[in-house]
């Protein structure tokens, strides 16, 4: 990463590399984009089994692309790979991309630092609606989703869908109307959540393991339901980035711009709102990437939400999958907490050698 | 985010309180559907697939282990208490055994060279150290069970093995038989179950028969003394844990000769002390002296001084590994605890158990 960016030109007041990469943004992309196939490979070529790394590609180009290969490893290496890993790693990264993209947006919206995919109560009503899900003892499954994923889903997006409406998010109201409101409804779904564990007598174990959040139950019928989501839900933010540049000035501000608030509001709520859902019903709650990955290409490319939400996407991806593999390597250990692990330092390194000008 | 993060640590105090180190059956059953076990003939017992699933009633009855499958026949077929069947070509050499309860078993049968993997918290007997561990408290690590491609797993019901991790195994192929004993009668079903499953019926008939002897040699040793209303401690941090009504412990309590004091409900562990002091234990049963409680500090203990198990110093450490673990060791752990119950009684005490708070003076009732 600091090599090419370090071959450009300094700039005339900073000399740090951070300060010259913020005027390249594309190459910004394009290093990103080399840490994600890199993290891709790193993520199938490691895991608790070992399989040599050549086993690896040739199993990977033999079965998705058709590489005239003789088959010389074994059947379960195969199933490993193509199984367990590949999807995992794919889905920690559309998780990664989502909760990154969605954490950019909801801070955009509110005007909040702290502002994270979590913070309209997704979280809570995704929780509640996962350990309701593990207590009622019927087994459905459909593609892959048990109710547990679909409760969690369900609970999500109704969770932000009553903070939008109880809070009048839809007219001209003030976002600390919004914010408290969230964290009303937010408290009294973690009240029903608390209630739910306290009968859920066995079935703990998994509520709490939802809680931290995991990749361990990852497949391709799961991906490839939630993928789709998360991808339109990824373009609508994307395309609208404009949007979210001139509400930053200020509602009314917007509003003379000739910005539709409200319907701006409502659509990017609802497509940050979809994507977190569609995360948080696959992989549970995995906190911290949202709030800071946004914060890390913000302090590095500036506020301009049109070069900070594809980079947030893309670092977001190779972030969460690399987290994963930490996770992973010494046994099971919750993601979320290798992402702040991780990250908090990273980030207040960041924050402490830069934060002069740093605003959102 | 705090809400979060405080709601998840109550969550792992309270599931490590609740579960210990035992085995899946600690925690309550919702329904009883086999009937008392207490039989003083000692014949096998009527059913032996005690099937846990409401909706599978008529999931036909596994075979008694006199007429089971010897390693030599072709084919077998068992049926897991989750009603799932499971059918073998011949009988299975790499077996994933994920309750220490089945790892035991696995050793008992004679057949614990063809483990290949278990849990990393199977602490018993020794020689399961040398099987690699594949699965933690967290769950099943996939990657290493199809490393191993295991012919059979052995997995705990009731979500002892997340039914996660379950349905995964199972559509990547692997025969899983799942094991979740309600009660004391469940544990000789399920012996017969694994026995019958891995090709050892015969050994699993000789373990039964020592057990049900246990079970029967307790049973009359109790038979003609009183019924001390009796309180099994599973934990007292944050709150006080104990046996749920049906619940696996409960009925351990009442074959081993005592009155069970239970929580209110079948989904509920936590027994307030209000509750306790009203129904008054005769002997308090300390399983949580594998983890650091003693008589000592019970005595010690704010608002339990009139208990009449404290008054009389009837308050007594048992080891909760052989008690609650529904394995093989059922019957000396029911021989424990009605040692525990009647000090007095006719038993013969188990051998091998390890002693806590040898320190503290001897209760005697």
């Amino acid at each position: 990463m600091s090599t090419r960016v370090a071959a450009a030109p300094a700039s005339d007041v900073h000399t740090g590399l951070l300060e010259s990469a913020r005027r390249r943004p594309v190459a910004l992309a394009a290093i990103g984009l080399v840490l994600a196939a890199a993290t891709l490979i790193l993520g199938v070529a490691f895991g608790n089994v070992s399989v040599p790394i050549a086993d690896t590609i040739a199993i990977i180009g033999h079965r998705l692309f058709n590489w005239p290969q003789a088959v010389t490893w074994p059947q379960s290496a195969e199933t490993i790979v193509l199984e367990l890993r590949l999807p995992r790693v794919l889905t920690a990264m559309a998780v990664g991309a989502a909760l990154s993209l969605a954490g950019a947006t909801y801070q955009g919206l509110l005007r909040n630092p702290l502002a994270d995919p979590y913070v309209l109560g997704t979280a809570s009503g995704a929780a509640l609606g996962a350990a309701i899900g593990l207590l009622i003892p019927v087994q459905i499954e459909l593609l892959g989703f048990g109710l547990v994923n679909v409760l969690a889903f369900g609970g999500a997006l109704l969770a932000v869908a009553v903070v939008y409406r109880m809070s009048r998010l839809g007219s001209l109201s003030s976002l600390t109307a919004v914010l408290l409101t969230g964290y009303a409804v937010g408290s009294l779904l973690a009240a029903g959540l608390a209630l739910t564990m306290y009968v859920a007598g066995n079935n703990l174990r998994q509520i709490f393991f939802y809680l931290l959040g995991s990749f361990a139950q990852a497949s391709w019928p799961q991906l490839v339901v939630c993928l789709p989501l998360i991808a339109i839900g990824s373009v609508i933010m994307l395309s609208r980035a404009r949007s979210l540049n001139a509400l930053l000035l200020g509602e009314q501000t917007a509003a003379h711009l000739g910005l539709d608030v409200r319907r701006e509001r409502l659509v990017l709520l609802g497509a940050a709102t979809l994507v977190t859902a569609a995360s948080v019903a696959v992989s549970g709650l995995i906190g911290f990437v949202g709030l800071v990955i946004p914060h890390l290409v913000r302090l590095v490319v500036g506020p301009n939400h049109r070069a900070l939400l594809p980079l947030s996407l893309i670092f977001g991806a190779s972030f969460l999958a690399l987290a994963d593999l930490i996770a992973r390597i010494p046994g099971e250990l919750p993601v979320g907490v290798i992402t702040a692990i991780v990250g908090a330092p990273f980030f207040l390194y960041l924050l402490r050698r830069y934060h002069a000008g740093y605003d959102l | 985010m705090t809400k979060r993060i405080s709601a998840a640590f109550a969550a792992i105090i309270l599931f490590s309180a609740c579960q210990g180190a035992g085995g899946p059956t600690q925690t309550p059953a919702p329904v009883r559907t086999d009937a008392p076990l207490a039989s003083p003939t000692g014949t096998p017992l009527p059913q032996t697939s005690a099937t846990a699933v409401p909706t599978t009633p008529a999931a036909p009855p596994t075979v008694l282990a006199t007429t089971a499958a010897s390693p030599t026949s072709s084919s077998i077929t068992v049926t897991g208490d989750d009603g799932t069947t499971v059918t073998l070509a011949s009988a299975p050499q790499r077996v994933v055994s994920l309750t220490p309860a089945t790892t035991e078993l696995m050793f008992e049968l004679g057949a614990g060279d063809r483990l290949v993997g278990r849990t990393d918290y199977d602490d018993y007997p020794p020689e399961a150290s040398q099987v690699p561990p594949v699965a933690t408290f967290q769950g099943v690590e996939m990657e290493k069970v199809v490393n191993i491609g295991p012919d059979l797993v052995l997995a705990g019901g009731n979500n002892f093995t997340s039914q996660a991790d379950i349905d995964k195994m199972r559509q990547l192929g692997y025969p899983v038989l799942v094991l979740y004993a309600q009660d004391v009668a469940g544990v000789l079903a399920d012996i017969s179950l694994v026995g019958q499953a891995v090709g050892e019926s015969d050994t699993a008939a000789h373990i039964n028969d020592s057990i049900q002897g246990r079970i029967d040699e307790v049973s009359t040793a109790v038979a003609s003394l009183s019924k001390p209303r009796t309180f099994y401690e599973i934990g007292d941090d944050p709150e006080l844990y104990g046996p749920a009504p049906d619940s696996f412990v409960a009925d351990e309590v009442t074959l081993a000769g005592g009155d069970p004091i239970t929580t209110t409900d079948p989904a509920v562990f936590s027994i307030p002390l209000e509750r306790l002091v009203s129904e008054d234990p005769e002997v308090i049963v300390l399983g949580d002296a594998a983890y650091g409680t003693c008589p000592s500090d019970v005595y010690g203990r704010a608002g339990w001084k009139k208990i009449t198990a404290v008054e009389k110093q009837a308050v007594v450490p048992v080891d909760d590994t052989i008690v609650t673990r529904p394995g093989p060791r059922i019957g000396e752990g029911l021989a424990a605890l009605a040692l525990a119950i009647h000090p007095d009684a006719q038993i013969t005490p188990p051998a091998d158990v390890p002693v806590y708070c040898s320190a503290t003076p001897s209760a005697t009732p």
